[in-house]
């Protein structure tokens, strides 16, 4: 299979981390601006979680990264480079809208694929089958995929995305539709690929797995990127802390003098309270004190949910 | 990898699928069918429809009997007429209404059994053997028929409807892999590999091999059925017409398939697909019905030399025109080359809108939204 120049290397050129950069991505369709200067980067090994409401830009960006869509201005670059079709061959894409040959045989719509991506016919047929027993799915590798369930077709369509060993993984929206038994094969997929050096993005909105399984998320917002970093960080960067105080046997009758705690969430005894970064811990701690016994104080940074929640409404 | 390579495994791929697929199964031996049938058929007919005899004179008595009994012994039917004079007859034979006529001299010499052209031949022996003794009847033709260009009438006429049949078939085809393609997202999977142009080069590709292995099969069959059944025997002319249908066929269903595929892209259902592909079905049965009941019977007046040089009505007049030896060499040429120039241009710019319509899901693409959304890429 001929391979141009050494680009192909898994191992970067010095110098460069290996990396998808995104530069002030910008695209219009029509009237209807669906990225505006977007930029962030994937390292590899890592597992990203790109964020967003519907209608963000979040598909438009992936479509870009795979040529599907043409952005009117800015820059993909991999391992410092631009992306023409032979580096692109050796990423591994799974559009939101699922789709495969419905009457194809399974392994040999998985061969076709890792043929399309550069492939020799053996190795694709090798690849086939071994993904198809990685994924469980051994035992149907001559069936068409037609008359497979709708899970296991999506077992097959995220085999299509991976048959290559792809450098780069790009994956929209992979788990909706799973169960919870299908998010735990797919998860434990994405994080041993990302184990092995793989750069893995997906988008998503079930915002708590993010949290679990990923290290770094971006949040695109009406086209730009609000956030973008490891998790923990933008958690700390917050400027705002959730507040969890109970007070026995006050009825969170304390609180009702102090206009800076008002209660997100008021429950019996306990309230939950959005306090900025700085607050005096020390005095609001002393004032649940004098009011009763404290049986909980939680003081802690957002978590990815509500962080969502904060930067798409801001 | 290579462009070529990609284009070459999508070409295999269906090749394979649809190679492998009861549909192309069915319309092989569908196909086989017709032709077996559409030779041999003709022959059947001309045995069993009653023929008409007309008899201008008097001749002997009771040959009508006679006439009428060996037919029914060779299980002919025939209807005997008295003719008033030759001119009557000539005229009759002319039109159609009589098969042949029995001219009997009132000088008692020998009768002429007067035909347009060949004619049926039993009905002949059936005629003479009434007279007694045989051999006394001689035989004459108004039109004297030249076998060859029979032939070469029936094949130019064949190889249109071949042709048509082809060219539609195995263009529909491409049409409904392209809609199917973009109905079950697939098309979103494997354009993150392979450039537009190149998955519907492939598809054409793959597609036209099928087509070529029917064509082939329908031709060596209708030849070998047609020699076979003695229907006809083979003009000097058929290489030369064979030659010129399969290339037609490959410039034809190249301009075809490849317009019908563009438009399966501005389709996002099947059921849609039937109706954006109706400008170019038009335009197929009206370059099929032109070249059927007009170029055929005048195959080198100006129409017909005129419709040589326009792209969608040139794959099936040419050929025909070829077929009929009424074309110029030139000619040929000159219609392959517009054809090609006609087959790159409709490329150009059908696979710009392709590119650019493809991927469009949800309702019905507008050719002008598809042209603007693949900017010059």
């Amino acid at each position: 299979m001929p391979r141009d120049g050494d680009a192909g290397t898994a191992v970067p050129p010095v110098g460069f981390e290996a990396m998808l950069e995104i530069h002030d991505l910008s695209k219009r369709y029509g009237s209807v601006v669906a990225l505006d200067g977007a930029t962030f980067t994937v390292r590899p090994g890592r597992l990203v979680g790109f964020l967003g409401p519907n209608g963000a830009g979040k598909t438009t960006t992936m479509r870009c990264i795979f040529n599907l869509a043409r952005p009117d201005s800015g820059t993909i670059t991999w391992q410092g480079q631009g992306i023409d079709r032979q580096r692109r061959l050796r990423f591994g894409y799974m559009p939101e809208q699922r789709g495969l040959y419905p009457r194809m045989k399974v392994a040999e719509q998985l061969s076709y694929f890792a043929q399309q991506h550069g492939l020799p016919a053996k190795d694709a047929k090798a690849a086939a089958i071994r993904w198809l027993e990685g994924l469980g799915l051994a035992d149907r590798a001559t069936a068409k995929l037609e008359t497979l369930s709708h899970g296991n077709q999506q077992r097959v369509q995220l085999g299509a995305a991976l048959v290559h060993d792809p450098e780069l993984l790009v994956l929209d929206e992979p788990f909706s539709g799973l169960d919870p038994l299908g998010s735990e094969t797919m998860a434990t997929i994405l994080r041993e690929r990302a184990a092995a050096g793989v750069g893995v993005v997906f988008s998503s909105h079930q915002l708590d797995l993010v949290e679990d399984l990923c290290e770094d998320v971006v949040i695109i917002n009406r086209g730009r990127i609000a956030a973008a970093g490891p998790i923990d960080e933008l958690r700390a960067a917050s400027a705002r802390r959730h507040l969890e105080i109970e007070v026995e046997g006050n009825g969170n009758a304390w609180l009702a003098g102090r206009a800076d705690l008002t209660p997100l969430e008021s429950r019996g005894d306990l309230a939950r309270l959005l306090v900025p970064a700085d607050v005096d811990l020390a005095g609001v701690l002393a004032a649940a004190s004098a009011a009763g016994p404290v049986r909980r104080f939680a003081f802690q940074p957002p978590t990815l949910s509500e962080l969502f929640m904060e930067i798409v409404r801001a | 990898m290579s462009r070529t390579r990609a284009i070459l495994l999508v070409a295999r791929r269906e090749l394979l699928e649809r190679g492998r697929s009861r549909a192309f199964v069915l319309s092989l031996l569908l196909s086989v069918a017709i032709i077996g049938i559409g030779v041999i058929l003709p022959s059947l007919i001309g045995k069993t429809a009653p023929q008409h005899l007309g008899i201008v004179g008097t001749p002997q008595a009771g040959i009508d009997t006679a006439i009428q009994s060996t037919a029914t012994a060779v299980d002919l039917t025939i209807a005997i007429e008295p003719v008033a004079d030759l001119a009557t007859a000539e005229s009759r034979l002319r039109e159609g209404s009589l098969d042949a006529a029995l001219v009997v001299p009132p000088d008692g010499s020998v009768p002429t059994y007067l035909v347009k052209s060949r004619g049926n031949a039993l009905l002949q022996q059936v005629a003479a053997a009434a007279f007694t003794p045989a051999p006394q009847v001689l035989f004459r033709e108004l039109e004297p028929a030249d076998p060859g260009k029979d032939t070469a009438f029936l094949f130019a006429n064949v190889g249109v409807v071949l042709l048509f049949i082809s060219i539609f078939t195995f263009g529909t085809w491409v049409l409904t892999g392209v809609v199917e393609e973009k109905q079950s997202r697939v098309v979103e999977v494997v354009l993150s590999t392979i450039e537009s142009r190149d998955l519907l080069i492939g598809k054409v590709l793959g597609i036209g091999i099928l087509g070529i292995v029917q064509l082939l099969l329908m031709v060596s069959v209708g030849l070998s059925v047609g020699t076979a059944t003695g229907r006809f025997t083979l003009p000097a002319t058929t290489p030369s017409a064979v030659g010129n249908l399969f290339l037609w066929f490959v410039l034809g269903y190249a301009f075809y398939s490849t317009a019908l595929g563009v438009l399966g892209a501005l389709a996002s259902r099947m059921e849609e697909a039937s109706n954006a592909a109706s400008p170019v079905s038009l335009l197929a049965t009206a370059a099929y019905l032109f070249s059927l009941f007009v170029a055929v019977n005048d195959p080198s007046g100006t129409a017909a030399r005129i419709a040589t040089f326009v792209p969608p009505v040139s794959p099936m007049v040419v050929p025909l025109r070829a077929a009929l030896g009424s074309i110029e060499p030139w000619e040929v040429v000159g219609a392959v080359v517009v054809m090609v120039v006609a087959i790159w241009v409709l490329f150009n710019v059908g696979g710009r809108v392709y590119s650019g319509a493809v991927l469009q899901s949800g309702g019905r693409v507008r050719l002008r939204d598809a042209w603007r959304s693949s900017g010059g890429g």
